[in-house]
């Protein structure tokens, strides 16, 4: 919230963004993807209304793996971390459950010799399985760990070995699980309430899970790893997070699982089951709650018909061949044709709660006229902020790799709300300055500060600190809508820089002429927009500092002109200082006050904009020595 | 001692393998970033052709040349039908179609042979045994190391004077900037899938010649065993890959050794284990490989 030692009154005091959010994306979804469960399931009674158990086997075991692919979903779909460990967990919980509640005199003969006692309990089997999911969810933890602490693949392999010890574990403790030899007399389900009830809850954790702050911070390190850090967004907590929750859900699909069949064993969950529900994931599409439904159905249908046709009936007046291992040519041929056709699955980002909520908004009539630049109206309704805080100083600022010494010795400094240009030619060193400053490249020497505030550590930290960065190769978070890149900034802000005043979501995309779009995935807007995206996203993080990365790059003459007032009107609006790098004297000219001028990694000149263009070292730099 | 010796030729001979295989997972990731699941699949095509030709007695002098190509000629296969459409797209997408087309090799063999096991006779070097001073050695080992070392020098001499060589060694350090110097995309990826196939083929013949059987799902085992080692190793490091197969090969042996009978079956765990806390105290594997990215 706005801060009361500010000296401007803001112009509108933003609204804490997550609950507002909440419920506009949450409910929506959840109630659409609730009608479309309630509508399969409905197909699915009348399936199995008309003929033998076995179909109720198969809408009950549909159901379970809906539980289990949504488990999956909220972790490997929300990260982007791909995990093999999951049913490892589901095996832990499951057990631990069946230890439970398996009959005393059924324990004394299956594994008279389990220690702690196990064979004297018998436990209610919702008792037993809340047990199991607690013991689930502490597993899980204990992974999420070292699963979220490594990098993507590592963490795939780390997850993948976790599967195969708990396999090796339960084949190997013949005196605690019986061994290869299956645990049997688990306390049965009864009918599907259980299975429905289990299918409802998981889209609703997952519904709610994807619009938490947590989980939209985690999708934003999945679209982009490095351009989350400089927005402030640190990658392990919330993947954590991710990994727990979903590791919980996925215990208590396993839980279904075992008590729907009435045994467990080693082999129950194995890597080719993880395949399978990895397969029901990706095939419909693993990022949204909708496409994990419409995966689970398909895969399941298709194995379904697969080994009916597989076992060689008599069908459409003839008799069909066996053929052993069809449901698993099923399998791995839509998973594989999926992969190289749709690698986002089948319905790639569609959910239906966004379709639903995007139908309803666009007959709305408040909507802007598209095309029509909103950019000046925006910038009329929102004040300017005065600039407050430190200077941002960066002295004897260094980095040496090999033998090669990229940035030497660069010592300036940035005053609160002014607009400091950084020059030189190619190679001069001017990323690898932005990257010491924000963190992404340790320096060999050298510091910066930020006011009375020493920045180090890794480039969320000092995001939070206040310096905010755009890239030069534009990293916007593709797959997400234009708001919510802002979004997410912003909500990083309501945590991190509240002290600061903020300029709202909508607000700051009326400033950069992004409101008609606002709606469209970042990825499909031209270069021009997705520029003017970052910046804006830099913006919501309230920061002291804006640090613009070539910000013109790749534009013409004339697209510069308008950026130059671009970034004046984004800086005034928040009362950020602006330090620019580039390599076009003439824009940065006609932006800057004050000009730091870099070649070969050092200072070569500093001082106004008529004082550099007059400097004739800086003529030489630029044009060559011919012309000084 | 004499037991320390004989194990580690044991231990050799079986990390041989593994290096072999270790290589070519290691070479794949090196140009793009691919921990091939599905290479394993190069020794069941090798098994079934000994299987397939072994059943019409035709010599092993024969076979193994032809087991060697059919890998060969699978692994750029599967290049050419599948890695080549997902080449760009992200390691999570490159991860998954390694493993449905593991998979769907899987269900070929069942559907097209059968799941249940088919036996070949092995030769009788397989397990001949000399005796030399106090040691007992299988001759097979020795074959097997003598080959793979001679795979190793051979690889390296490849890498570093051949054309080709050069050119994996610049797609391993960057791919854009090898592309831009001129090396064929295409080409390169597709002549590391048929070096890597090469190795994995002759790895194979080694292994098939004891194992005597050919089965839909056995080549899992070894890869992941392959993918360990170049995990070990630092993936994208191929000296690494082949000190990560070997010391994997032979630490199985002492393993086996060493530890309790009630505790044997947890060989792999307490593997998995030492791997998972190499990836959290060193990341990059035993063999630095640089790969920062670029903002």
């Amino acid at each position: 919230m706005a801060d009361a030692t500010t000296a401007t009154v803001p112009a509108t005091v933003s609204r804490p963004a997550s609950r507002s959010q909440l419920r506009s994306i949450a409910l929506p979804s959840l109630l659409a993807n609730w009608v479309l469960l309630a509508g399969l399931f409905a197909v699915g009674m009348l399936y199995a209304s008309g003929g033998s158990s076995a179909r109720d086997l198969l809408i009950s075991d549909l159901l379970i793996n809906l539980v289990l692919v949504l488990g999956f979903h909220i972790f490997i779909g929300n990260t982007g971390v791909l995990s093999f460990g999951h049913l490892g967990i589901a095996s832990v919980a499951a057990y631990t459950m069946a230890l439970l509640a398996v009959p005393t005199d059924r324990k004394t003969v299956l594994i008279p010799n389990a220690p702690w006692g196990i064979p004297e309990i018998e436990l209610s089997p919702l008792v037993a399985s809340l047990i199991g999911i607690g013991v689930g969810i502490v597993v899980a933890a204990l992974l999420g760990l070292v699963a979220a602490r490594t990098s993507g693949l590592a963490a795939t392999m780390i997850t993948l070995a976790f599967l195969s010890i708990v396999r090796q574990v339960a084949e190997n403790r013949k005196d605690l699980t019986g061994g290869a030899q299956n645990l049997s007399s688990v306390p049965r389900l009864e009918g599907w309430s259980w299975p429905v009830f289990g299918a409802f809850i998981a889209v609703l954790i997952a519904v709610f899970f994807r619009s938490s702050k947590t989980g939209r911070l985690a999708v934003a390190t999945r679209e982009d790893e490095l351009a989350a850090g400089a927005m402030g967004i640190e990658v392990f907590t919330p993947r954590l997070v991710a990994f727990v929750v979903s590791g919980g859900l996925v215990a208590f699909g396993g839980i279904l699982r075992v008590q729907s069949l009435g045994s467990i064993g080693p082999s129950q969950f194995s890597f080719e089951f993880t395949i399978l529900i990895l397969a029901m994931l990706v095939v419909g599409g693993m990022r949204t709650v909708t496409g994990a439904i419409a995966g689970t159905v398909f895969i399941t249908v298709g194995k379904e018909v697969t080994r009916f046709l597989g076992d060689g009936p008599d069908f459409l007046g003839f008799t069909w061949p066996v053929v052993d291992g069809l449901p698993d040519l099923f399998l791995a041929g839509s998973l594989l044709a999926v992969l190289l056709t749709r690698p986002n699955g089948l319905l790639g980002e569609f959910d239906l709660g966004g379709w639903v909520t995007q139908r309803f908004r666009r007959s709305a009539p408040a909507m802007p006229v598209p095309g029509e630049p909103a950019a000046d109206a925006g910038f009329a309704v929102v004040a300017p902020q005065q600039a407050t805080g430190g200077e941002l100083v960066t002295s004897g600022l260094g980095v040496v790799f090999g033998g090669f010494t990229a940035v030497d010795d660069v010592s300036i400094t940035v005053a609160p709300g002014r607009i400091h240009g950084l020059i030189g030619p190619n190679g001069a060193g001017k990323t690898t300055f932005v990257n010491l400053l924000t963190g992404i490249v340790e320096p060999t020497t050298g510091t910066v500060r930020l006011g009375d505030k020493e920045l180090r550590g890794a480039p969320y930290k000092r995001a939070r600190d206040g310096v905010a960065r755009t890239f030069q190769n534009l990293r916007v978070f593709p797959s997400l809508s234009v708001r919510e890149n802002v979004a997410v900034a912003d909500l990083v802000a309501h945590d991190h820089r509240s002290h600061r005043v903020g300029v709202s979501v909508d607000e700051l995309l009326a400033l950069s002429g992004l409101t008609h779009m606002a709606d469209r995935s970042a990825a499909t807007l031209d270069y021009g927009n997705q520029r003017r995206l970052e910046i804006a996203r830099a913006a919501a993080l309230r920061p002291d500092f804006l640090l613009l990365d070539e910000p013109t790059s790749g534009m013409s003459s004339s697209e510069s002109l308008e950026m130059v007032d671009h970034v004046r009107r984004v800086a005034t609006a928040i009362g950020a200082g602006v330090l620019v790098i580039d390599h076009d004297l003439g824009f940065i000219t006609n932006i800057c006050e004050h000009i730091t001028v870099l070649d070969q990694g050092a200072v070569l000149a500093e001082g106004t904009a008529e004082e550099i263009q007059r400097d004739p070292r800086v003529i030489e730099a630029y044009l060559g020595s011919g012309h000084a | 001692m004499t037991q320390f010796v004989q194990n580690l030729i044991d231990g050799l001979g079986n990390g041989s393998t593994y290096a072999l295989l270790a290589v070519g997972v290691s070479m794949l990731f090196g140009v793009m970033h691919l921990v091939n699941f599905a290479h394993g699949e190069l020794l069941t095509i090798g098994a079934y052709v000994i299987y397939g030709m072994r059943s019409n007695d035709i010599s092993w002098w024969a076979t193994i040349p032809v087991a060697i190509l059919s890998a060969v000629m699978l692994s750029m296969l599967i290049e050419f039908v599948a890695f080549r459409r997902v080449r760009t797209a992200s390691a999570f997408t490159l991860l998954l179609t390694s493993f449905a087309i593991e998979i769907l090799s899987h269900a070929a063999w069942r559907i097209g042979v059968s799941s249940t096991p088919r036996r070949f006779e092995a030769p009788d070097i397989a397990f001949k045994v000399v005796e030399i001073g106090p040691f007992n050695i299988e001759v097979w080992d020795v074959v097997s190391i003598a080959v793979a070392v001679a795979c190793f020098i051979g690889t390296a001499i490849m890498l570093r004077t051949t054309m080709f060589g050069l050119s994996i060694r610049a797609a391993s350090e960057d791919f854009d900037a090898a592309r831009l110097m001129g090396v064929k995309a295409n080409r390169v990826i597709s002549g590391a899938f048929a070096f890597a196939g090469l190795l994995a083929g002759i790895a194979g013949a080694i292994w098939l010649v004891r194992r005597g059987q050919a089965d839909p799902r056995m080549g899992a085992e070894p890869l992941l065993k392959a993918v360990i080692a170049a995990i070990i190793g630092g993936l994208g490091s191929l000296p690494g890959a082949v000190v990560g197969g070997l010391s994997l090969g032979i630490a199985e042996v002492y393993f086996r050794s060493w530890l309790p009978s009630d505790l044997q079956g947890l060989t792999d765990s307490f593997v998995f284990v030492v791997i998972a806390i190499l990836f959290v105290v060193r990341p990059q594997g035993l063999f630095n490989v640089q790969s920062a990215e670029r903002v």
